[in-house]
């Protein structure tokens, strides 16, 4: 696997891109910032799998991460109170002892993956000559409808084998994904809606109108909505 | 003092400044192990040091993405060298990002709740189980 020419030259740029944004997301003072420059850095290690053949992984990536889960992150960011570390009020990282150990480590890992990858780095090229340089390999491909590029049939293999040797796994993800929607509407619930759904223990009701959270008028209230929604399950029954 | 450095510059020449443009011009697996290398490190030094939790779950999909880069390169190196099952790292690859998404949306209904409850979001002063 040997790039050339302008994938080179594409390679150094998002490599850099990813690995700048990558830092400036880690050192941002704001919370928004960080999320902003993640979007950048997934985007550049998308551009990245398009260098490495893999088409179908970069959709997917730019669809679900900057798509799906970086916007989650911005809905949060909204949600809380992030104005404190903005303001200079607050400290961006930990106590500096804490700092100076993790700089030490995560450069320790540095060295110690770049002495195995230097390592092994002559076996990955070892007969670099024998295999066809990337235009060969390009013209091997079948050719697109209009003519001027090719298809690869990457993404066809992929799906292929996503159901022929992950069939498994590929239920569990969806299991898991179920139950990670369920428990994200579980944690996210507030004290009315629970309420709301009966799924309250009344002491701990007693203790939230103490202390004011709750109002008599607003536990009336999800009674009333509570028996209003059984009166409608009732009557879809009969 | 010159004729003592000057067969050691002119191997380093040959050899190493060689092999370094090589490498630059001709991108190989191992550059692409160096970069998630790097990548990786960053994110795990942004969840170390950072006190904001969102930032430290942003810092994980980092790492994240490291190891998709990592499944990703092998598997284009395994194509060409003409692997039984090449598209394994690729389906991997699919599995780790569905985790990923899973893994952000129950995390940050734990921090909506966390907000809820102790109004802060830094892992500092979340110590309650801190014996």
């Amino acid at each position: 696997m040997i790039l050339s020419g302008w994938e080179s030259v594409f390679f150094w740029v998002f490599a850099l891109a990813a690995l700048v944004a990558g830092l400036l997301t880690v050192m941002a003072r704001n919370a928004v910032h960080s999320a902003l420059f993640l979007i950048s850095a997934l985007v550049s290690v998308a551009a990245l799998f398009v260098l490495l053949g893999a088409e179908f992984i970069a959709g997917v990536q730019i669809l679900v991460y900057v798509g799906g889960v970086m916007v989650l992150f911005l809905f949060v960011i909204m949600l809380v109170n992030v104005g404190a570390e903005e303001r200079e009020q607050e400290e961006l990282f930990n106590r500096p002892a804490q700092v100076t150990a993790a700089v030490c480590f995560a450069a320790l890992l540095v060295f110690g993956l770049f002495y195995a990858i230097n390592q092994s780095a002559p076996r990955f090229g070892a007969n670099a000559e024998e295999r066809a340089p990337g235009a060969a390999a390009d013209a091997r491909l079948r050719r697109a409808a209009t003519g001027v590029s090719r298809i690869s049939v990457d993404t066809q293999r992929v799906g292929g084998s996503l159901y022929r040797y992950g069939a498994l796994p590929f239920e569990i993800a969806s299991v898991l994904l179920l139950v990670a929607i369920v428990g994200s509407v579980l944690l996210a619930r507030t004290s009315k809606q629970e309420l709301a759904a009966d799924d309250v223990d009344p002491r701990v009701v007693s203790e939230l109108s103490a202390a004011g959270e709750l109002t008599p008028a607003e536990i009336e209230a999800a009674a009333a909505r509570r028996a209003h929604a059984e009166d409608v399950w009732a009557q879809s029954k009969s | 003092m010159n004729t003592l450095f000057t067969p050691a510059l002119a191997l380093l020449q040959d050899s190493m400044l060689d092999n370094m443009r090589q490498g630059v011009t001709h991108p190989d697996l191992s550059k692409f192990l160096i970069i998630a290398a790097l990548l990786f490190a960053v994110g795990v030094a942004g969840v170390l040091t950072r006190r904001n939790i969102i930032v430290i779950f942003m810092s994980i999909e980092l790492i994240l993405n490291a190891a998709n880069l990592n499944f990703i390169a092998f598997s284009r190196y395994l194509q060409e060298t003409g692997g039984v099952n090449a598209v394994a790292g690729q389906v991997f690859t699919v599995f780790i990002i569905v985790v990923a998404a899973a893994e952000a949306a129950i995390g940050l209904g734990l921090v909506i709740a966390l907000y809820r409850n102790r109004e802060t979001i830094f892992v500092d002063k979340i110590d309650l189980l801190k014996w």
